[in-house]
């Protein structure tokens, strides 16, 4: 485990057991082990292939939250990719009902996503000095205003072929194959973001862009990059989203932005940049993904899971200051 | 000489610019339609976006503190559906009462952002998204999943119906109260000073915390206005109201010259945004632009207002440059 990347160098880098638990990653890690005891405990369908036939639901998202979390290290913001799912779902439609073959129509699906990151990219390059939010806030109302033009009054879109998306959809044994497409992503952006030379200039960028610039990062050229991973990985959940929904409406990936934030974040990834790593993310959208689907099972009011959701992020984000709080209060009376 | 010096003057002041965007807006509809430039048609844009213009008020306050606020919507869906609530079960029907109810539930929403955000040290977008999930979840946990129709709050819908003043008077209120409030009291200086340089603020004394706490609560009060405001207007209370909205008044204090990170930007701006917003919205059909295509346009104005600020300040500073090096 990379442990506290990013947040401090130490000359040794010892990892005790004690440490491992106390980490942001091990707290996690007991947690996701306690939840899946309590939803046992509730739940009496909470068994592996009910969740495995319920999980592909909530898993696409889950694409996005790496590429997200290099974006958010890097100290920047993408509000857009809901939008980008919608397009992508929206153009895959269109692109398949044309009578494209279905290969044709995931690259067109990809292709879309990609080209979306890409001018977020590089409007954020061209303009450094604009917050992300901005320029996200303004290209997340035109590619979901795309998607309504081209969807046109009727505001929905159905496949006509399902055939064509039919493979993703299936399931190689009871395993679906979004779970291995999530977990391929997974150790490939892990390990790049953890061990590569480009993971490490994520990190030295979001702590601090200007040093960085002066120790020969490619400033723009790494945020570039991310903001085109997002897209590409935006569009990959359009893909599995159009599988699963055979079809796309205005209202497609509406709020998925914060979601996936929102899982970065409650993983110990600091918005602020340069701090967290992708495990803790994995963990942290493992764990709301489980708690989605216990809560499912036992018929829970499914809005009530967001005053859940809800209720653990601001928690997990407020855990940090209390403890820097107290060992602050700790250090001041060890030097009375 | 005078000439540039007027055109440096207007293009120096973000509000000048923005009202001439506007005038220029107004006359090039008009051109095209008459229509559009008629009594009631400037009323309906008004009442259609007082709840937007309202809570563009607080997220100024958010913004100038070098903040955000994305919890508002769901805020305005609790304090609304809780209204709602209380008028279809006949427990209050006070039209006053209810405008109290829906801005204390939006006073202690913002004061618990303001609270986790100044003392907890959190990130406002992060605090706020968590609130955002929450107040949204109990708005449906409040009307439990059911929602109040036009026959549950007739009592207080005659308060913003098509032809009253309520509306008005509130957005008039609201308005001339900040101006003065941001402008010529301390309260609003001191907003100002933390949102330029909150250590320099903290340093000359001025409580951050307590001023941050204030900004919060602000914005939790016009969301809760607005929440009330939108029952009344559209004579219903519904968990999903406004839903995903906020990104619309972020835009509009965008648009009016408010930086996200801070200690700039003024309520008239603020004001102009907004009304720049509802006009391309109400005069886009009338020019025979198909309304699906509005979510682009306003999304294509608000990049290029943006990039066009950058592109002339980039521009400022190169020519205070040169005059440097001369």
């Amino acid at each position: 485990m990379a442990g506290k990347s990013g947040r401090s160098i130490k000359a040794e880098q010892e990892v005790s057991f004690k440490k491992l638990i106390l980490s942001w990653e091990g707290a996690l890690f007991i947690l996701i082990i306690l939840l899946n005891i309590f939803n046992a405990s509730i739940s009496p369908s909470y068994t592996v292939t009910n969740i495995l036939r319920e999980m592909p639901k909530y898993l696409a998202e889950i694409l996005m939250m790496f590429p997200m979390a290099y974006i958010l290290v890097l100290g920047d913001i993408d509000i857009s990719v809901g939008s980008i799912v919608c397009l992508c779902a929206t153009m895959t439609c269109f692109i398949s009902n044309a009578g494209a073959p279905a290969i044709v129509t995931y690259i067109g699906c990809l292709a879309v996503g990609l080209i979306c990151g890409m001018v977020n990219g590089a409007v954020a390059t061209r303009f450094p000095e604009l917050p992300s939010m901005i320029i996200t806030l303004g290209t997340q109302i035109i590619y979901r205003g795309i998607a309504e033009i081209s969807l046109g009054s009727g505001g929905s879109v159905s496949f006509n072929d399902t055939k064509k998306i039919m493979p993703l959809s299936k399931k190689i044994g009871p395993v679906p194959v979004v779970l291995f497409v999530v977990i391929i992503a997974a150790v490939i952006f892990t390990v790049v973001l953890a061990k590569c030379t480009f993971g490490r200039e994520l990190y030295a960028i979001g702590s601090n862009k200007l040093s960085a610039f002066y120790a020969g990062v490619e400033v723009q050229k790494c945020r570039f990059i991310a903001y085109s991973l997002l897209g590409l990985m935006a569009g990959a959940c359009g893909l599995f989203l159009t599988a699963y929904m055979y079809g796309a409406n205005t209202t497609t990936g509406q709020g998925f932005e914060m979601e996936v934030i929102a899982m970065c974040v409650f993983g110990g990834i600091a918005t602020t940049g340069g701090k967290g790593n992708l495990i803790g993310a994995i963990i942290a959208g493992a764990i709301i993904v489980l708690l989605r689907i216990a809560l499912g099972q036992i018929n829970l009011n499914s809005q009530l899971i967001l005053v859940i959701i809800g209720a653990m992020l601001i928690i997990a984000v407020l855990i940090p200051g209390i403890q820097a709080n107290l060992k602050a209060r700790r250090k001041l009376k060890q030097a009375r | 000489m005078e000439q540039k010096s007027l055109i440096k003057k207007i293009t120096g002041s973000r509000e000048a610019l923005l009202f001439c965007i506007l005038i220029a807006l107004g006359v090039v509809v008009t051109i095209l339609n008459p229509t559009f430039f008629s009594p009631t048609n400037i009323a309906q844009i008004f009442r259609n976006n007082a709840i937007i213009m309202i809570m563009a008020v607080g997220m100024f306050c958010v913004m100038l503190t070098a903040g955000i606020d994305i919890s508002i919507t769901s805020t305005l869906a609790f304090s609304g559906m809780s209204i709602g609530m209380l008028q279809k079960h006949d427990i209050v029907q006070s039209t006053l009462l209810m405008f109290l109810i829906a801005m204390g539930i939006g006073c202690i929403a913002g004061f618990l952002n303001g609270l986790i955000i100044s003392k907890g040290k959190v990130a406002p977008i992060i605090c706020t998204m968590g609130f955002m999930y929450i107040w949204r979840g109990m708005a449906y946990v409040v009307g439990n999943s059911s929602w109040a129709s036009g026959e549950d709050v007739s009592q207080f819908a005659k308060f913003g119906k098509d032809g009253t003043a309520g509306p008005y008077i509130i957005l008039i209120v609201v308005y001339g109260l900040f101006f003065v409030l941001m402008k010529w009291t301390k309260f609003g200086r001191k907003i100002y000073a933390v949102g330029s340089n909150a250590e320099a603020a903290r340093v000359s004394g001025i409580n951050v915390d307590n001023v941050l706490i204030s900004a919060y609560t602000i914005m939790g009060l016009m969301a809760g206005l607005a929440g009330a405001l939108s029952v009344s207007i559209y004579a219903s209370a519904q968990p999903n109201m406004q839903y995903g909205k906020e990104m619309d008044v972020i835009a509009a204090c965008v648009i009016g010259g408010v930086s996200m990170s801070g200690g700039r930007g003024t309520i008239v701006g603020t004001f102009l945004g907004a009304l720049i917003l509802a006009i391309v919205a109400k005069a886009l059909p009338l020019v025979n632009v198909p309304s699906i295509a509005q979510n682009t346009v306003k999304g294509v104005i608000i990049l290029v207002v943006v990039i066009v600020n950058v592109v002339s300040q980039r521009m400022i500073d190169k020519q205070n440059l040169e005059r440097r090096e001369m």
